[in-house]
């Protein structure tokens, strides 16, 4: 039997998700921690997130350092007895410290737990910050920067996000070597104080574990829980400055491009259709910026517009690079996609394409128990309500050309924006 | 199938997500040594539309689904998930650029422009970014690993021509050439009759892969050294080793996380923390099928000269050498390998890609046998492994001298 092959094949449309639901309990310092099981792998996955990320620094690189440091020992273990420890039972731990908080992430099979628990909690509360560490550390993050400094990308990122919030604000600042040779251990001793010891938020434990396993860990947690009335104290008032900036750096072969503004909070009314609108733009492999400076022009490897969402305040921004002698007509491009999204409705075809992409994409990200953890941290730090995604979702599915054209009328447009291109001139 | 197609089933109730993984077994190292650079621009020419199908990804996105591609020295590999009521769309898709592609000069033209940005963005401009292209001949005098996957230079993209792909695709592009890995919440029953459906009526083909030389055994210490505008002096050191099925590879992969992976790693901590010669050092394999290599790459830290960095390497080995791994360091990396085959076999995706890899190499078992390979390796293999891999004679040495600053 020949099929015929012109024919697509029948489609379902996803209407709802199945998000299982985590469930919670007290820690015994106070704090919660929120809890799923599931798959049949026996691994756990459990995250720390303190209130300690770049918003609470009183200067660049102290959050970042504070939790670097939190792997170099203890007043009992060097560090790498600590990590020695854990290697043998073959878990390993990160922190991380990123715009609103810092995140230190366990990772370990469950019939290891009950001997790696204990080293994880040791290494983030008794941290003794030993100055050759820290002098190690401070040296190898500048080697690092000047490396960093050579990237057009670099560049341009840090550039553009300086005049997107200005240079005061804790996402606008910038690094130098200059900054970070000026660390001190008391500075850092003094923000795991303040910001760790007293400000665990939240605990999510995933993967597949038993009821035990949940038990031993509340009854070890005793981290003093954050108090959520606490506002940050920082300068939080972001100060754009629109306008052309054009960064020389003659020996390269790409320009470094990133054009963009503020964009909207998860629970603005706007949200869903900007991220909708978003995505036909530049947000996915078959968006229009792709389709038009990748697919059609081969200027670039890649060009994305993307949304990044943060505490005080959202990005939105489109960026790439492409060969020099053409950025001029990217640039263009770039602004006329834009015009195009304000001027002429969008296909009942390409928003489905991009709908079904857009939830097809969150299916996968709840496929798991650990990526389901994700997810999770979301609802948490933005305070979603439980049928946060089910409304989400709902909202995305009744999103038609008229709205999307609204939207882009009232938020793609040139006004506001900053364009920072890093490159040849 | 009857057509040479090789078909694994994997199923997981668990996932609401279907996921096909269809590997074919040509690689950079199947390519024409003047025409380097194919099988993967030939990866971004399955994305340019098929026989029937103009484009690829926008059905596919239709269908709520996501994709993608890598191609090695080894293979080509084309992944995919959709929600799995979708999985047909995946089918239909995957099978008629099997069939055929659309073939076209303008579609040509575009991805070529595609990859030598690609060649420019992540081998040129960025420091050390062309690392690979001058380690690869080095180690290299015969096999074809010899070039990376990207090609040996730009110029062999450029003079692609539609004649050349055409070519390409006949020899490799077949269902006696690849494995076809369904997973996800699919049954055993609708597997088999979506691939009859969309797979069954696609012919096999004559498949001629070229004839290489394996690699003669390295007898002289290499060396070559750049003078380049990068922010650091750096050496890269590698050494062949054997291939994925040799059990020598278990031996060095652990090895290579025990003494290069991580702050509590033997070179960071005698290298970047005690002696201060290094801001980062690293070892890792290059994880190819057949013998491939390891390495040790570093960036040295101002004022410290090539010549002491480079001894204290070779100090750290010549101890391994001498006293090999203790009994406890070999555990923890055996552990800690063990967790992290089971915190990626959690994917979906990643077991319907270690299937079929599994499958290319020849011994479907080894994605449930993976573990205890790691687990077998003891102590007295690991020094004769050590012995026998880390020579000097075996190795091949890049020396990057940053040329205008002060990293004398």
């Amino acid at each position: 039997m020949t099929i015929n092959r012109k024919i697509i094949p029948q489609t379902e449309s996803i209407k709802n998700l199945k998000f299982e639901r985590f469930r919670s309990e007290q820690t015994i310092g106070g704090a919660p921690i929120f809890f799923h099981s599931g798959g049949t792998e026996p691994v756990i996955k459990l995250d720390l997130v303190f209130k300690a990320g770049y918003i609470e620094q009183n200067k660049t690189g102290i959050s970042s350092f504070t939790a670097s440091m939190l792997s170099e020992g203890t007043h009992n273990k060097s560090g790498k007895e600590i990590l020695n420890a854990l290697d043998f039972y073959g878990s390993y731990f990160q922190v991380k410290s990123g715009e609103d908080d810092t995140l230190a992430t366990l990772y370990c099979l469950e019939k290891h737990l009950s001997n790696c628990l204990p080293l994880f909690i040791e290494a983030i509360t008794e941290s003794n910050f030993p100055e050759k560490a820290l002098n190690t550390l401070k040296r190898n993050a500048i080697q690092k920067l000047k490396v960093n400094q050579k990237k057009n990308s670099y560049i341009c990122r840090r550039e553009f996000a300086k005049y997107t919030f200005g240079e005061d604000h804790p996402y606008g600042k910038s690094n130098s070597a200059e900054n970070i040779e000026s660390i001190l251990r008391d500075e850092l001793v003094e923000f795991h104080k303040n910001y760790i010891l007293n400000n665990l938020k939240y605990a999510i434990l995933s993967g597949n574990f038993s009821h035990e396993t949940l038990s031993q860990i509340s009854s070890q947690l005793n981290f003093k829980e954050s108090e959520k009335s606490v506002e940050s104290k920082r300068e939080t008032t972001p100060i754009i400055q629109p306008g052309k900036y054009f960064i020389e750096k003659n020996d390269s072969v790409q320009a470094a491009i990133r054009i963009g503004k503020h964009g909207l909070n998860r629970n603005h009314r706007d949200f869903a259709a900007f991220q909708l609108l978003n995505l036909i733009f530049g947000g996915y492999f078959g968006s229009r910026l792709m389709k038009n400076i990748r697919e059609e022009k081969g200027l670039t490897y890649g060009i994305y517009s993307s949304h990044e969402i943060n505490k005080l305040g959202s990005t939105w921004y489109i960026e790439t690079e492409i060969n020099s002698k053409s950025k001029n007509i990217g640039i263009e491009e770039i602004y006329k996609e834009m015009s195009i999204l304000r001027e002429t409705k969008i296909s009942n075809e390409e928003i489905n394409i991009a709908r079904n992409y857009l939830l097809g994409s969150i299916l996968k990200s709840l496929d798991n128990t650990l990526s389901l953890s994700n997810r999770m941290k979301l609802n948490l730090d933005y305070n979603l309500e439980d049928n946060y995604l089910s409304n989400f979702i709902e909202k995305i599915n009744n999103i038609d050309s008229d709205i999307l054209l609204l939207t882009a009328q009232k938020y793609f447009t040139e006004e506001g924006l900053v364009e920072m291109v890093v490159g040849k001139n | 199938m009857n057509n040479g197609l090789t078909v694994i089933h994997h199923q997981d109730d668990n996932t609401q997500l279907c996921v096909l993984n269809l590997l074919y077994k040509v690689g950079s190292k199947d390519e024409n040594p003047n025409k380097t650079g194919f099988a993967h621009l030939f990866e971004h020419l399955m994305f340019g539309g098929s026989i029937n199908i103009p484009e690829f990804d926008t059905p596919l996105q239709f269908a709520g689904g996501e994709n993608n591609a890598f191609t090695s020295n080894d293979i080509t590999n084309y992944y995919l998930s959709v929600p799995a009521s979708n999985i047909e769309t995946g089918y239909w898709l995957e099978s008629d650029r099997m069939l055929s592609l659309d073939f076209s000069q303008k579609s040509l033209d575009v991805q070529k422009g595609v990859v030598i940005e690609e060649f420019k963005e992540r081998y040129l401009n960025q420091p050390y970014g062309d690392l690979w292209l001058h380690i690869l001949p080095l180690a290299y005098h015969k096999h074809p690993y010899n070039w990376p996957t990207i090609g040996k230079e730009i110029s062999h993209i450029e003079n692609a021509n539609l004649e050349d792909v055409k070519d390409f695709f006949k020899n490799f592009y077949a269902p006696n050439n690849a494995v076809l890995v369904v997973a996800g919440n699919i049954s055993l029953d609708k597997t088999k009759e979506l691939c009859d459906k969309w797979f069954g009526e696609i012919p096999a083909q004559n498949i001629q892969k070229p004839v290489y030389e394996i690699e003669p055994k390295q007898e002289e210490p290499r060396r070559k050294t750049i003078e380049s505008d990068v922010p650091a002096n750096l050496i890269l050191k590698a050494y062949h080793m054997g291939g994925r099925l040799d059990k020598n590879y278990y031996a060095m992969d652990l090895l290579s996380d025990i003494i290069g992976s991580g702050k509590a790693s033997t070179l960071y901590d005698v290298l970047v923390k005690e002696k201060s010669l290094f801001s980062e050092i690293d070892a890792y394999i290059s994880g190819d099928a057949e013998p491939g290599l390891f390495m040790i790459e570093g960036k040295l830290l101002p004022q410290v000269s090539l010549e002491d960095a480079e001894n204290a390497i070779r100090e750290v080995i010549s101890d391994l050498m001498k006293s090999g791994i203790s009994e406890i360091e070999l555990k923890k990396v055996q552990n800690k390998t063990e967790t992290n085959i089971r915190f990626g076999d959690v994917n979906i995706l990643n077991r319907a890609m270690k299937l079929a890899y599994a499958e290319y190499l020849g011994d479907i078992e080894l994605v449930n046998k993976e573990i205890d390979l790691y687990l077998e390796i003891d102590i007295e293999y690991m020094k004769e492994e050590i012995s026998k891999t880390l020579q000097e004679s075996n190795c091949s040495t890049i020396i990057y001298k940053a040329s205008n600053n002060d990293n004398k």
